[in-house]
């Protein structure tokens, strides 16, 4: 037996949308961004010579290279890491490839203005969820169910839609929305020297301006692993079923026998 | 997963953001859309622009040993040289425009008629590094009071000895609120020696509650304006090639 069960309301709906679009222009000028100048310190100000984390790049007569550096590890990510897709045509040294960055070529203005303006799309969007995902604070019963939960999505394309969120869905969703939300627009606003003369807190909570670039770069891999395993998701459970509740709100579900 | 699925996988992604960073570029270059993505910033400086907050001040033992700069090379013409060589005993900071007096001050004025201040301050680049420095000068708000702005003087315009080697000078413009910061200073020290001329010798503008790039260096004239627009364009050079005026985010 299928049955329509009323999921999404209308403000969940157009949040979620909005979000979802605000998440992939923020990430992909946030990498523009941070194009012009490819390395994360772990101070408050810039320690130039030991950087935690940089892409490099250089064009040698050898040929191009491009790598990773973790300390004092290198990853070798030539063509897209570090000497890569310029936007015009050919390849440079440039820390993330023009197929992830917005704009497409290397504009610091051009990325800071799309980032600028999507970063108020998404703080007005994550105060609006807050409200809805507040309700999906995991309950205790929630915790106890989470091991057979977890044990039901090791065959993630076995895993049917249901009437109601799962204890998965729950904790993710709610540690998305009051976790790394929160990490991801604090350290953002950290980044600010006006803010920083407002609230001088806030840098120093998180180990410095610097260190900041590193919650604000580790909160965009942590959300863009969400998406992942998000779009994944809702793709192995039935994709139109899916896109089609988050249009109009109804989900077709198995109404089965229990419930 | 197998290597074919993989693959596929990683092509479909990165053609997936290609697409969003093709449709993306192409609403960036569309001047309409262009300018609603600014408009945040009337909203930022609404919020962020009121009050005079201080920006944090460090310890001496904070000081970086090296001030990395950055921007245009230094000036290179003969009388910058010159008044280089000479320890700028030629140089004079000019500051005109909507005041009651138009006055001129040498660095030796600038050191003696106005209140020694110092800051250690942390100053951010758009790019995204930060550097602390120790800077010690006039306050802008000291030097505007001894000229005397008119009532309809709302801007106040910094220009540069430098230019991007295409002839366009440096500039910055600031507004009456902004320029009566405490911490609005005209430098002409950092770490207790005379400002290098990579850093922007012999003068220049350190506003620590905005990005570096506001902190115009080589100043050498300073106008105030009724309003910005004609040359002086959105107030700025890099404000000229998209960079917010407001300078606080």
């Amino acid at each position: 037996m299928k049955k329509r069960v009323y999921r999404h309301p209308l403000m969940v709906r157009i949040t979620h949308w909005l979000t979802a679009i605000a998440l992939v222009v923020l990430a992909m000028s946030g990498m523009q961004i941070f194009n012009a100048h490819p390395a994360l310190y772990a101070s408050d100000a810039s320690k130039f010579d030991s950087p935690v984390m940089s892409i490099e790049g250089m064009d040698s007569v050898d040929g191009p290279q491009g790598w990773v550096r973790l300390g004092q590890h290198r990853i070798y990510t030539t063509h897209v890491l570090g000497f890569g897709p310029n936007g015009e045509g050919g390849e440079s040294v440039r820390a993330f490839p023009s197929w992830a960055t917005i704009p497409a070529y290397q504009d610091l203005a051009d990325g800071r203005r799309w980032h600028l303006f999507f970063a108020w799309v998404f703080v007005i969007c994550a105060l609006l969820y807050a409200r809805w995902a507040f309700n999906l604070r995991p309950t205790l019963a929630d915790i106890r169910a989470l091991p057979a939960a977890l044990k039901s999505h090791l065959l993630p394309w076995k895993v049917k839609p249901e009437a109601h969120l799962n204890p998965m869905q729950k904790i993710s969703y709610f540690g998305v929305v009051f976790v790394v939300a929160p990490i991801v627009i604090l350290s953002g606003l950290a980044l600010s020297p006006s803010v920083d003369a407002w609230a001088p807190w806030l840098p120093a909570i998180l180990g410095g301006r610097q260190f900041a670039r590193i919650w604000h770069f580790g909160g965009m891999i942590a959300l863009m692993l969400f998406f992942g395993v998000h779009l994944a998701m809702v793709t192995l459970t039935g994709v139109w079923n899916n896109l089609r509740s988050m249009i109009t709100g109804w989900l077709v579900v198995d109404s089965g026998g229990a419930k | 997963m197998t290597m074919r699925r993989t693959r596929f996988l990683a092509l479909a992604a990165t053609t997936t953001l290609a697409g969003c960073a093709g449709i993306a570029t192409k609403l960036t270059e569309n001047p309409t859309f262009h300018d609603v993505l600014g408009w945040p910033e009337r909203l930022d400086l609404a919020i962020l622009g009121a009050g005079q907050p201080l920006a944090r001040e460090y310890k001496e033992s904070d000081v970086a040993t090296v001030f990395r700069s950055n921007g245009f090379d230094p000036p290179a013409d003969s009388q910058y040289v010159a008044w280089s060589r000479d320890d700028w005993r030629g140089y004079r900071l000019f500051v005109s425009g909507l005041v009651e007096t138009p006055r001129s001050y040498d660095l030796t004025a600038l050191r003696t008629k106005f209140e020694r201040v110092e800051q250690i301050t942390r100053h951010d680049c758009v790019e995204g590094w930060s550097v602390i420095g120790k800077w010690t000068g006039a306050r802008l708000r000291d030097v505007l009071a001894d000229v005397t702005p008119t009532a309809d003087a709302r801007y106040v315009v910094f220009h540069c000895m430098d230019n991007d080697g295409a002839g366009d000078a440096y500039f910055e413009s600031l507004d009456m609120h902004q320029a009566a910061h405490p911490q609005a200073l005209l430098a002409y020290e950092l770490n207790d020696r005379p400002v290098p001329i990579d850093n922007g010798a012999p003068l220049r503008l350190k506003v620590p509650t905005q990005l570096g790039y506001k902190s115009a260096k080589y100043v050498n004239r300073i106008e105030l304006v009724a309003a910005l627009g004609g040359d002086l364009g959105q107030g700025g050079y890099w404000e000229n090639e998209g960079y917010e005026w407001f300078a606080g985010i």
